[in-house]
């Protein structure tokens, strides 16, 4: 497919009609009487010559409109899906897993997500990705792209000292959100890394469940667990109270349990462990899927301009090479030569 | 084949035609210096931002869709090997989103980015301006960009009587430009409710009107009305005020450009002033590059022949005249 970098030149291209109504050749003030005798190999010139006008200009014009050619982009099949990753940026992420600030032994939660969430995203060349980060709002820091640099300068951000709340059911929702209809045949996955859950409000649940049902995107849930915080899947002590304000992990756990997505939930508690469970997820999420892919670009401009050369080039031999007739023998007549 | 043939004004343009377009099909490139810039760019989402009181020709727009619809303009007259990153600012700091990334590999998804920023997004109402510049400063110098601040110039609560804090680190100077967002008239700000949805526009009484009783009272204050040494000491009876409009504080940001070492340009000046005010205030990395300069012999070999078949004309012309 041949695409154009300036197209309004082609506004131009009306001038290839010049030489159709124009000879380049000079037009003799007195009729050369011998023409109708002249081979009738001469007789064609005329049109071609206007013709190879009519190419150079042509051409010419077509190279500056900067033309090439590209092999329309092809639909492949690779595997990978359509994430949507959803990223805490509270401000607890940035402590270590031991919950200290960090030192030069131990790399914040935030740092070690980064780190291994970058090595995911290199990981998966075919994979749609959109980054949302959420405290007290859920933010799209990135709308889904196949743009890997992108992705991974989103991923980059994450480790910036965070904000204050973790609004986890409004992220949720804009993930869910972010499906679009071109992503339809592919397989579809939201990945929450957090370090810490909060109430996910009534309304916010019965606005999620009909999403999660709509979008069919399965939901892993990275839970990087501080050292001395209460496990996901630890049901309470007897005589604990057992609430959403009290273990708000536990109960987003079974919040999303009940969205009836497939849903996995990781318990990660040092950077080996969020390793481990983000291999799981990139094992889990390979799926068949169409990506495109770019053919590569060629430019034409030379080819037309060498054209246009090879046509100008013609025409100027045809010009030096145009001698008047000979003299005819009889009469007066006398045809004078670069007089 | 004599000499004198060549005096003919169309064969000597045909002849130049043919050489340009053989230098054009050559495909000659000169080498230029590009300046790229490594950019963060800082947009204030505050609720002052959702004013309209912006046009760029489809009726009045809010401040924030002027900033989503021209930014990516900004973004695009930046010459590819430049590095753009996104942020936002609220409350007293900025939050980045994107960490600089080339420009024209990386187009797309930073103009949707960039479309997708949202009052919304805004994690607490105050919307102080000098603390969440020298926050995006900061973040601009671990980043090692320059900052490009978007913003009204209106302070919630008022700066204080005393000033404001200047940017501490004068020794490493981070350069970098405020874009002023916004109209000259005072406006009046919209209001939402919990869920969003807009329920008119801020009251008077709505908004803090005084100054923020941060530092010094003013030097007059017990000469104003309501004061008291103990209870007042700033002296305010001020419960009248326009805090509840806003404008471009030009003038305002202006000042804080000067005393942080940036430059200031109003975003409705337009792309190209908004590209000078970058070429003075921001550093530049120069990048030798190839570029194709086929087109200007191209374009000589079009116009030389162009010019060839109008002087036959021309000539043609004469000779039947005689």
């Amino acid at each position: 497919m041949i695409t154009l970098d300036h197209p309004l030149v082609l506004l131009l291209l009306p001038l290839a009609l010049v030489p159709l109504l124009v000879p380049l050749l000079p037009a003799r003030a007195q009729p050369a009487l011998g023409a109708a005798d002249a081979g009738r190999a001469g007789r064609g010139l005329g049109p071609t010559l206007r013709v190879l006008g009519a190419v150079a200009i042509a051409a010419l014009v077509a190279g500056l409109a900067g033309p090439w050619w590209g092999r329309a982009s092809q639909v492949r099949v690779g595997t990978g899906a359509h994430l949507a990753l959803v990223i805490d940026r509270s401000l607890s992420m940035n402590d270590s897993f031991a919950g200290r600030t960090p030192d030069g032994q131990n790399e914040s939660k935030a740092a070690a997500a980064k780190r291994l969430l970058t090595d995911f995203v290199h990981r998966r060349p075919h994979d749609r990705m959109a980054v949302v980060g959420f405290s007290t709002a859920p933010m799209l820091l990135l709308p889904m792209t196949d743009h890997k640099p992108a992705v991974e300068a989103a991923i980059a951000a994450i480790d910036e000292p965070g904000l204050s709340k973790t609004d986890v059911g409004r992220a949720l929702a804009m993930a869910f959100s972010l499906f679009d209809d071109s992503s339809e045949d592919a397989a579809r996955a939201i990945v929450l890394v957090s370090d810490g859950a909060g109430i996910v409000p009534r309304e916010v649940q019965e606005a999620l469940l009909p999403m999660a049902a709509r979008q069919g995107a399965s939901l892993y849930w990275l839970y990087l667990r501080t050292r001395g915080a209460k496990g996901i899947f630890q049901p309470p002590a007897p005589g604990e109270p057992d609430t959403a304000q009290a273990r708000p992990e536990r109960h987003l756990n079974l919040f999303l349990k009940r969205l009836g997505v497939p849903y996995r939930a990781f318990e990660a508690e040092d950077p080996e462990g969020v390793a481990q469970a983000i291999a799981e997820i990139d094992k889990l999420e390979a799926k068949p899927l169409l990506y495109r892919e770019e053919g590569p670009r060629r430019p034409l401009g030379s080819l037309l301009f060498g054209l246009a050369t090879a046509a100008i080039i013609a025409l100027l031999a045809a010009r030096l090479l145009d001698r008047p007739l000979p003299p005819l023998p009889r009469g007066a007549l006398i045809l004078e030569d670069d007089a | 084949m004599s000499a004198a043939r060549w005096r003919d004004p169309a064969l000597l343009l045909l002849a130049l035609a043919g050489l340009a377009a053989l230098v054009a099909a050559l495909d000659p490139r000169l080498s230029r210096v590009v300046a790229l810039r490594d950019l963060v760019f800082v947009v204030d989402v505050t609720r002052s931002m959702n004013v309209r009181d912006m046009d760029l020709g489809e009726g009045a727009i809010s401040r924030l869709d002027a900033v989503r619809a021209e930014l990516p303009r900004v973004i695009a007259n930046l010459p590819c090997g430049s590095r753009a990153g996104l942020g936002v600012f609220t409350e007293r700091r900025s939050l980045t989103f994107i960490e600089p990334v080339e420009v024209c590999e990386n187009y797309v998804p930073l103009s949707a980015a960039i479309d997708a920023l949202d009052w919304r997004m805004a994690w607490e109402g105050d919307s102080m301006i000098v603390r969440g510049l020298h926050h995006a400063l900061d973040r601009a110098r671990q980043l090692d960009a320059d900052l490009v601040f978007l913003t009204d110039g209106h302070e919630a609560p008022p700066p204080p009587f005393a000033g404001q804090p200047a940017y501490g680190d004068a020794a490493t100077p981070v350069r970098g430009a405020i874009l002023g967002v916004g109209g000259a008239t005072p406006m009046p700000i919209p209001r939402f409710d919990r869920d969003g949805r807009e329920v008119g526009f801020y009251r008077p009484e709505d908004v803090q009107q005084s100054p923020r009783r941060i530092g010094k009272p003013p030097p007059d204050a017990a000469s104003r009305p309501g004061f008291h040494p103990r209870n007042n000491p700033y002296g305010e009876a001020d419960l009248s005020g326009e805090e509840h409009l806003s404008t471009l504080r030009g003038a305002y940001l202006h000042d804080l450009a000067r005393t942080s070492n940036l430059g200031y340009v109003a975003m409705s000046e337009g792309v190209s002033s908004v590209a000078s005010a970058f070429a003075r205030a921001t550093r530049s990395r120069a990048e030798v590059r190839k570029v194709s300069v086929a087109a200007f012999p191209a374009g000589l070999a079009l116009a030389a022949l162009a010019l060839g078949y109008a002087a036959r004309v021309f000539m043609d012309r004469r000779q039947q005249g005689h």
